[in-house]
């Protein structure tokens, strides 16, 4: 039972970062108010150049900047049709959602030539660290060692996000273009800059979600394989108003509830019911939200 | 003259991406002519082709109109996924159980379909009437959770053990949508709802409303609308539709049961088809019939040439920003270029 529960824990730690590397990149299109709904788009294309670059180059990193690179192209693209062609962002984000859908699942069609998911001894995971002191620290040590590093990359960066956007000169730019471009404008900051830094900025970190995914959860690249974590990351974004130690919280609750689905499928609950868990959680997390909101007027 | 440069908008992003397509398809060393080709023979080249082309269109017109009428009414209905399985497991479930004579019990199983369909879409309706959920995540989650849903019950309570995927069992012959001339029942009674939908958003109190709501909410508020019971009725109608859908996929369709995947993208195409339509009615027939076309084509794509089907998924999403982006391009500088050619007279006659 102890065993069982320290299981939970280690697979809570990696099922939420996923989802929090993917919110914190929303965050910053949230404080430069775009509506921003591409993320899922972004993270199924990082994970499937993270394969891409894995698998043929045999080696981790270049899988890394394979990912980083489409996700600068993603970013590039929702911007020039949000910010440049002035498309409602919601509608650019539904298209490249879909696009990186139809990408991805041609390519690996085309690429790959399987069908479904691509597994294969040639892609090369992300290696797991090991945290001195806390190995040694046996089982309770065991939740938090021996991750890939992106992961404690993740954790980190939550805290420097935080200062980033509350003390930092361009936090409060970020911020202002978001509250009010015209008046920011009339400030000296350039709110399309702004706009275009926050968005790639999102594109980048949706994109190591996805290398997350695809090379660090497990290591494969499966046809939709972020199936949803895109619009959970985004319920996040805006039931926690961008805070980054809230977005934190929240996407541990999330991991928490995906942890528990994936036990519940070693009982003999159907592996259905187990999957359903995290949408049920995130329409129950919005429902407490709201309950919350009305008591407050 | 809208009219006109809507149109002339429309056919040159089309081209705009088919040409990006084929620089890509080039990339990938296949020849995009003898695509393109194998695209019109199989998705309009004979009437055998077309009639396959306009039922493969149906389940797309429906989750098409319930996305536009939702859209145009200011209401974020992305469920359109999930309120189709949900009424294609029922039909697909009684179908096989129900005993009734054929044209009743096919009016009975489409009825009940779409019922579950606006169940489905019910359930946002109540999240976001009763405790202010927004129903744009709402329907979302609830997409993935029919999903899982119906697999489950295709697997486990309703499996039919000689099929090898998980699926239901046929159902009774006597409830096949009849074909005339290899064009599927279903698709007239598509016809029809597009007349319904129409003449109800256009010409009735309701509908009336509904658009107003689309086009200010504040406004419609202020004005009198019953904003809160429309939003309700707007996903209770619009989930009725797809739940449609789902349900003639089952009766009309191909298979006749319900297999894992039935249910393909037909979703988030009705989504991308209502938004290249501007929510136009009439625009989602002539776009699903479109994108028909490209789905049905598809087929004949991947037997003709090395290109497999799922490019057809990217090349919608292509024809979509294409199409979304040179309209508001085109809106927002032919804006731009009056505001100052107008600055340039005042200036002018000032001097």
């Amino acid at each position: 039972m102890t065993e069982l529960v320290l299981h939970m824990f280690r697979a809570t730690l990696s099922s939420a970062t996923p989802i929090m590397l993917a919110a914190l990149g929303g965050m910053f299109t949230y404080y430069a108010n775009i509506f921003n709904i591409a993320m899922e788009g972004m993270m199924l294309t990082g994970a499937f150049f993270a394969v891409y670059g894995s698998y043929f180059f045999g080696s981790w990193v270049i899988g890394i900047v394979f990912a980083l690179l489409s996700g600068l192209f993603m970013a590039g693209l929702f911007a020039f049709f949000a910010i440049y062609l002035r498309c409602d962002e919601f509608i650019t984000g539904i298209g490249i959602n879909m696009l990186a859908l139809g990408w991805t699942t041609y390519a690996l069609r085309s690429t790959f030539k399987v069908k479904g998911a691509l597994i294969s001894p040639k892609i090369v995971p992300l290696p797991k660290w090991n945290i001195p002191f806390l190995d040694r620290l046996g089982s309770v040590g065991n939740i938090f060692s021996g991750h890939p590093f992106l992961l404690y990359l993740a954790f980190i960066s939550v805290f420097i996000l935080e200062i980033l956007i509350f003390n930092s000169k361009f936090g409060l730019h970020l911020r202002a273009t978001g509250e009010d471009p015209e008046t920011s404008r009339s400030a000296g900051i350039n709110p399309i800059k702004v706009k275009l830094v926050a968005t790639v900025l999102c594109g980048l970190l949706s994109a190591l979600s996805g290398v997350y995914l695809s090379l660090g959860y497990v290591t494969l690249f499966s046809e939709n394989m972020s199936n949803g974590r895109g619009w959970i990351s985004l319920a996040i974004i805006i039931l926690v108003k961008g805070r980054p130690l809230a977005i934190l919280g929240l996407s541990l609750i999330f991991g928490l509830f995906e942890s528990v689905g994936l036990i519940l499928q070693h009982y003999k609950l159907a592996p259905q019911f187990a999957a359903m868990v995290p949408y049920i959680a995130t329409l129950f997390v919005l429902y407490f939200y709201g309950k919350e909101k009305r008591k407050q007027g | 003259m809208k009219i006109f440069q809507r149109i002339a908008v429309s056919i040159i992003s089309i081209i705009s991406a088919f040409i990006i397509c084929a620089v890509l398809i080039k990339i990938q060393n296949n020849s995009p002519i003898d695509t393109y080709k194998a695209l019109y023979t199989y998705g309009l080249g004979s009437w055998f082709s077309f009639s396959s082309t306009l039922n493969t269109a149906t389940p797309l017109i429906f989750t098409g109109i319930s996305a536009a009428v939702a859209f145009a009414s200011g209401v974020v209905n992305l469920g359109q996924h999930g309120q189709l399985l949900m009424g294609a497991i029922i039909t697909a479930i009684l179908g096989v159980y129900l005993n009734l004579p054929s044209s009743i019990g096919i009016s009975v199983l489409v009825i009940i379909g779409g019922l579950v369909g606006a169940l489905w879409a019910g359930i946002a309706a109540i999240l976001k009437r009763f405790y202010k959920m927004d129903e744009f995540i709402s329907t979302l989650m609830l997409n993935f959770i029919a999903e899982y849903f119906t697999v489950y019950l295709a697997t486990y309570p309703f499996l039919d053990k000689k099929a090898y995927v998980p699926a239901t069992r046929l159902i009774k012959r006597i409830y096949f949508m009849p074909d005339v001339n290899g064009l599927n029942f279903a698709f007239f009674v598509a016809v029809f709802t597009i007349l319904i939908s129409y003449w109800y958003i256009k010409k009735t109190w309701h509908g009336y409303e509904f658009r107003m709501m689309g086009y200010n909410f504040n406004f419609a508020k202020v004005g009198g609308c019953s904003v809160e019971s429309n939003t309700t009725l707007v996903l209770l109608f619009t989930g009725f539709l797809s739940g449609l859908a789902g349900s003639l996929l089952i009766l009309g369709g191909t298979q006749h049961r319900f297999m894992k995947g039935i249910g393909a993208n037909f979703g988030w195409d009705g989504v991308m088809i209502a938004i290249i339509a501007n929510n136009s009615v009439i625009e989602t027939f002539f776009y699903s019939l479109f994108f028909g076309v490209l789905k049905n084509g598809a087929i004949g794509m991947e037997f003709e040439t090395s290109v497999p089907s799922e490019f057809i998924l990217f090349m919608e999403a292509v024809i979509v920003l294409a199409v979304v982006g040179t309209r508001s391009a085109v809106e927002h500088y032919t804006q731009w270029m009056r505001s100052m050619a107008k600055l340039r007279k005042v200036v002018s006659k000032n001097d």
